[in-house]
Formats: structure tokens, C-alpha cells, sequence
């Protein structure tokens, strides 16, 4: 384990029953941002739950910011976490829950309500600030569970799939936020099963697979493998049709289909579509796209070829 | 709030129970459980309510062995049979287990986990939650029930309200050690609620009657040795009497109650802290 690791594991390893969630990971993570790609069931999730101390390892150690961290809680007032999973206390309006859990951080009760109220406006959930987190989109739900997570100004923020659900606009901003957040000197630790939301955030990847660490390094030595393979993307928006429309009239569509709702789209250029995404996000206003998510699969191809080869 | 304001101590276990407290009493009051307590704690204020319309009717609602029952008398048999043997272990039952259980099932416990205090203080501030929830729900039936009931065949407030004042405190030792009890439960075991419902009305009701010491493992047996009314002869009533034939005193009964509730939320604080909860995804 080297001295200036944020976090460090050594021979890590964690059963769920007959189960490997992870197997045998020696790792140890630089500052900065990392990301940590790979596809559904690959162990990113149970490799977060681990640094968090939310799961206790079944053989080996890990240390985040050069401390044990299950059963210590004091890690907590240098660690930020977003979950994976869209679960809220609904009936509390966001600022009251960032409120609440500020004053779990130590925080006094105004100044739980003063860093609640700057949290949501980093993520620019203000105007929802006083709405029940039940009546919150998708997109909301995942802004404000960042915002709980940053809310405290932490050293190391874990985000396990933060930007999914998110609508391009969102996504872009939050991006925006990590970098800058890492701009001044903290460290972000990314899970994503997409490559292209990795890339925007960090060149440095951990590449996860069948609970092991297949690969640690620069993200555009796997790039090119990943833009042979076709990307689908999975678009809400409340007029799908002329969406869709919009979307055909460019030659980096591979197919298009409408399933529950939704546009699906297959691309050859993933970085040009997501581009082309976002800018028309921007010149309507009205927010016509309200979440685009990537289907666990783009990724699982790459993998299979990766270990196949 | 700049970094240099960012808090740099974790909370006491004290202040993050209270903390906690703050959290969990809204989480409660508005719990799917709510209308669950309502019911457990109205049944016996409208039953006191048919009661004392049948009374006001001309109607003698009990008799035991043809004799009219009065009211303080019949408000003492819903102290023990309803209250007591239903109400307090249900509820205890109901919510004591869902404290950790229902974060856990609804994923939200990450949140909890991931804040600089003890998990053992998660536990406590939410059983003192439950305990203020309960006891704010079940005390006023209670006396509502008591108001009710008592003046039925000439009985007298005035006169009975002492017993009113241990029916209530025993009521209220009754939630907190069930409430601790399956507090631990809820920690412990998968489906607690259903461990917990054996509990109460199959070790309980069993123990109870099997002659021995195995009583002395039951919470109903401290409790039941603790109600100050005497129950009406009847032949199923002294029946159930002599099962307390040799109830252990009150002093005894008290320390026995008070050492149930804090092993049980010691447990259930130290089950918290050192198991590790795989939420389903």
C-alpha cells in the first residue's frame, strides 16, 4: 500500500454465501477522480460498499484515507456517499433531509440548514428545495442524494452510478461539479457501467470484472475497443416521436426503437450522439428529454471481448 | 457552510441518539404502521364506548355468575386481558421490530450508516422514538377507556384514579420492554415481525401455562404480577388467577423488567454495530 493511497486494499475479497462479490483485489487508488467501469454484476457496487464500511470483508483489509473503515465511524466526517439505490425518506422535503442528516455530521441546526440549502444549490435542486422527495423525478431523486453526499464538503466523495436517470442537462452540471470539485484538491472515487460519462469525469479507470480488477490506468486505452462495439442508449422524453424524428436524421444511428414509452437508440459514435443529446437538451427549454440512461449490456459486450481476447 | 466550519468530531452517543430521536419520531407518526396503532388503541376505547352506551340503555352489558360487573372492574379485566396480553406486545411487536427492519428493507439505512456516530445510537434514538409514539398513543386511550368505564354501575374517579396512575405506568414499562425486546429482534433476524408474533402468542401464552419456572422467560409474567386490579370470580377467571397463584413481588418484577430492557437494548445496539446488513438491490 503506498502512503499518499486514498484508498488502499490488500487481498480483498467478499462472499455473499456461495457467492464471490469480489475476489482477491489488491488495489490501491491515487487522488484525484477515479473511475471504476464495468459492467452489472461485475463487483463496482460491492468494491464501494466495501470502501464505505457498509460491508465487512470477508478476507483482507481495506483502508480509506490511511484509515480502517469498518467500525470506524469517524471516517464519515471525510467521506461523502451517494448509493446506488433510489431509496428516501419520501415524505421529507429534500432540504429537511439534508438538514437532518447534517446534523448526524455534527452540524448545528441553522448551520445544517445553511449547508443544506448551498448543497442544493450546487445541484441546482433550490426551487424543489421545500418539495417532498416523493414528488421528485428520477433526476431529482439523484441530484438530491448527491447533495447529501457533498453537503458536509468532504475529502473523498463515493458515488456509485451517480449521473443514472439523470436528464442531459443534469448530467452535464453534475459533471461540471465533480471536476470542479476535484479541481480543488478533493478526491471522487466513480462507478459507472458507462464508459462515456467515466471519460467526461476522468482519464483514470480501474476496469472491473467477475469481481476482480481486469485493468487499472488511462481510459483511452480502452477506447477504441469500446467505440467498435455499439452503444444503446435509453431516452424519456414527453415527445418521443419527434425526438426520434430529430435523432434518425443523423448517419451515427444504427436503429431506433420505442419500448415502454421510450426511445432506444443504438450508436455507433456514443461521444458524438451524447454531444448531439445534450445540445438539443439545451435549446429546449421546456426539458423536453427527462432522463436518458445506458443499458447495462454496451459494456458487457467490451468485457466479453476483452476477456475472450 | 465553508470547509473550515465542517464539523471535525464525531457526535456523542447521546447527542446522535437524540438526533436520531429527531429523525425517527416523523418517520414513525407517518409509517404505514400509523393506522395499524390507531386501530390497536381505539378497539378498546369504542368497546368502552358500546359499553357504556349499553349501560346508559338500561342494558347490563357483563355479568360473572349473575352478578352485575361495575365499571372499575370491568376497566381493570381490559387493563389485563386487552391491554396488557394484546395492545402492548402487539404494538411492541409491530414497531419494536420494524426500528432497524424497515431501513433495511427500504434501503435507506445506508444513509444512517454512512454519518459519523455509533450505529448503536440509531437503535437507541429510534426505540426512544417508538416508545414516545406508543406511549402518547396508548396512554390517552387509556384513560379515555378509564373515563369511560369507571362510572358504570356507580363506580368513582375519584376514588380508583391511583390505580388509573400504575395501570398507566405499568402500561408504559410494558411498551418500553417490549418495545426493547423486539427492538433486538428486529436487529437480529430476518422477518423479525414474524419471530416476534410467536413470540407473543405462542412462547408467551404457552409459558404462561405450563407450570415451572419457564414463566420467569416471559415479559407478561413480570407485567401481569405488576396490574393492581383484582379480576372477577368467575370460575375461567380465577382460573387464569392461580396462574399467578406465586406472582414474585413488585420491587422484583420492576428490576426484572428494567434488567429485560436494557440487555434487550444493549443487544439490539451491539447487533446494530457489528452485523453487517446486505441490502437487496
Amino acid at each position: 500500500m503506498t502512503e499518499a493511497a486514498i484508498v488502499s486494499t490488500e487481498h480483498l475479497s467478499k462472499w455473499y454465501g456461495q457467492v464471490i462479490g469480489l475476489n482477491d483485489v489488491t488495489l490501491s487508488v491515487a487522488g484525484g477522480v477515479t473511475g471504476l467501469l464495468g459492467p452489472n454484476g461485475a463487483g463496482k457496487s460491492t468494491l464501494l460498499k466495501l470502501i464505505t464500511g457498509q460491508l465487512k470483508p470477508s478476507k483482507g483489509a481495506v483502508r480509506v484515507l490511511g484509515e480502517p473503515v469498518w467500525g470506524n465511524p469517524a471516517i464519515y466526517l471525510r467521506m461523502g456517499v451517494c448509493p446506488e439505490q433510489d431509496a428516501f425518506y419520501d415524505r421529507m422535503t429534500g432540504l429537511e433531509w439534508l438538514a437532518a442528516l447534517l446534523r448526524l455530521q455534527g452540524y448545528g441546526e441553522r448551520e445544517a440548514v445553511a449547508a443544506g440549502v448551498a448543497a442544493l444549490e450546487q445541484v441546482d435542486l433550490q426551487e424543489a428545495a421545500n418539495k417532498r422527495i416523493g414528488a421528485y423525478s428520477k433526476g431529482m431523486r439523484q441530484r438530491v442524494k448527491l447533495a447529501q453526499s457533498i453537503a458536509h464538503s468532504p475529502d473523498l466523495l463515493i458515488l456509485d452510478e451517480p449521473l443514472s436517470g439523470m436528464d442531459p442537462l443534469a448530467r452535464r452540471k453534475t459533471i461540471r461539479l465533480l471536476r470542479t470539485w476535484a479541481a480543488s484538491g478533493k478526491n471522487v472515487i466513480v462507478s459507472s457501467h458507462v464508459l462515456h460519462e467515466i471519460e467526461a469525469l476522468t482519464s483514470n479507470i480501474l476496469l472491473m470484472h467477475n469481481g476482480r480488477v481486469l485493468a487499472e490506468g488511462n481510459v483511452h486505452q480502452i477506447r477504441d475497443l469500446i467505440d467498435e462495439h455499439p452503444h444503446t442508449v435509453c431516452i424519456r422524453s414527453r415527445h418521443p416521436r419527434e425526438l426520434a424524428r430529430e435523432l434518425v436524421a443523423h448517419d451515427d444511428l444504427l436503429s431506433l426503437r420505442f419500448e415502454d414509452g421510450a426511445v432506444y437508440v443504438q450508436t455507433a459514435r456514443p461521444d458524438v450522439f451524447y454531444a448531439r443529446l445534450t445540445g438539443m437538451a439545451a435549446a429546449d427549454p421546456t426539458g423536453d428529454i427527462y432522463e436518458v440512461t445506458s443499458p447495462d449490456d454496451n459494456l458487457q459486450a467490451v468485457f466479453d471481448y476483452l476477456v475472450k481476447s | 457552510m465553508s470547509a473550515d466550519s465542517t464539523p471535525r468530531r464525531p457526535l456523542s452517543f447521546l447527542t446522535a441518539t437524540l438526533r436520531i430521536f429527531d429523525i425517527a419520531v416523523g418517520q414513525l407518526l407517518w409509517s404505514r404502521r400509523t393506522v395499524f396503532m390507531a386501530l390497536a388503541a381505539g378497539g378498546p376505547v369504542v368497546l368502552a364506548l358500546v359499553l357504556r352506551a349499553l349501560d346508559a340503555s338500561g342494558v347490563s352489558a357483563l355479568r360473572v355468575n349473575g352478578a352485575r360487573v361495575g365499571g372499575p372492574v370491568m376497566f381493570g379485566g381490559m387493563i389485563w386481558l386487552l391491554y396488557l396480553r394484546f395492545v402492548v406486545p402487539v404494538l411492541g411487536a409491530f414497531y419494536g421490530t420494524a426500528l432497524v427492519s424497515d431501513e433495511v428493507d427500504d434501503r435507506t439505512i445506508t444513509y444512517l450508516f454512512t454519518r459519523p456516530i455509533a450505529r448503536g445510537s440509531i437503535v437507541v434514538g429510534k426505540y426512544l422514538a417508538y416508545l414516545a409514539c406508543t406511549v402518547l398513543v396508548v396512554l390517552p386511550s387509556v384513560m379515555a377507556a378509564y373515563v369511560l368505564l369507571t362510572p358504570i354501575g356507580g363506580g368513582s374517579i375519584a376514588e380508583t384514579f391511583p390505580l388509573l396512575l400504575a395501570d398507566l405506568g405499568l402500561l408504559a414499562l410494558g411498551l418500553a420492554v417490549y418495545g426493547a425486546v423486539f427492538a433486538l429482534i428486529g436487529a437480529s433476524v430476518p422477518r423479525p415481525l414474524v419471530v416476534s408474533l410467536i413470540l407473543v402468542f405462542g412462547w408467551e401464552q404457552l409459558a404462561l401455562v405450563v407450570p415451572g419456572y419457564l414463566r420467569q422467560f416471559t415479559v407478561a409474567y413480570y407485567l401481569q404480577s405488576l396490574v393492581p386490579h383484582a379480576m372477577p370470580h368467575d370460575e375461567t377467571m380465577t382460573a387464569i388467577q392461580s396462574l399467578f397463584s406465586e406472582p414474585p413481588s413488585a420491587p422484583s418484577s420492576i428490576f426484572s423488567l428494567c434488567l429485560i430492557l436494557v440487555v434487550a437494548l444493549g443487544f439490539a445496539a451491539h447487533a446494530l454495530q457489528t452485523r453487517e446488513y446486505v441490502l437487496e438491490q
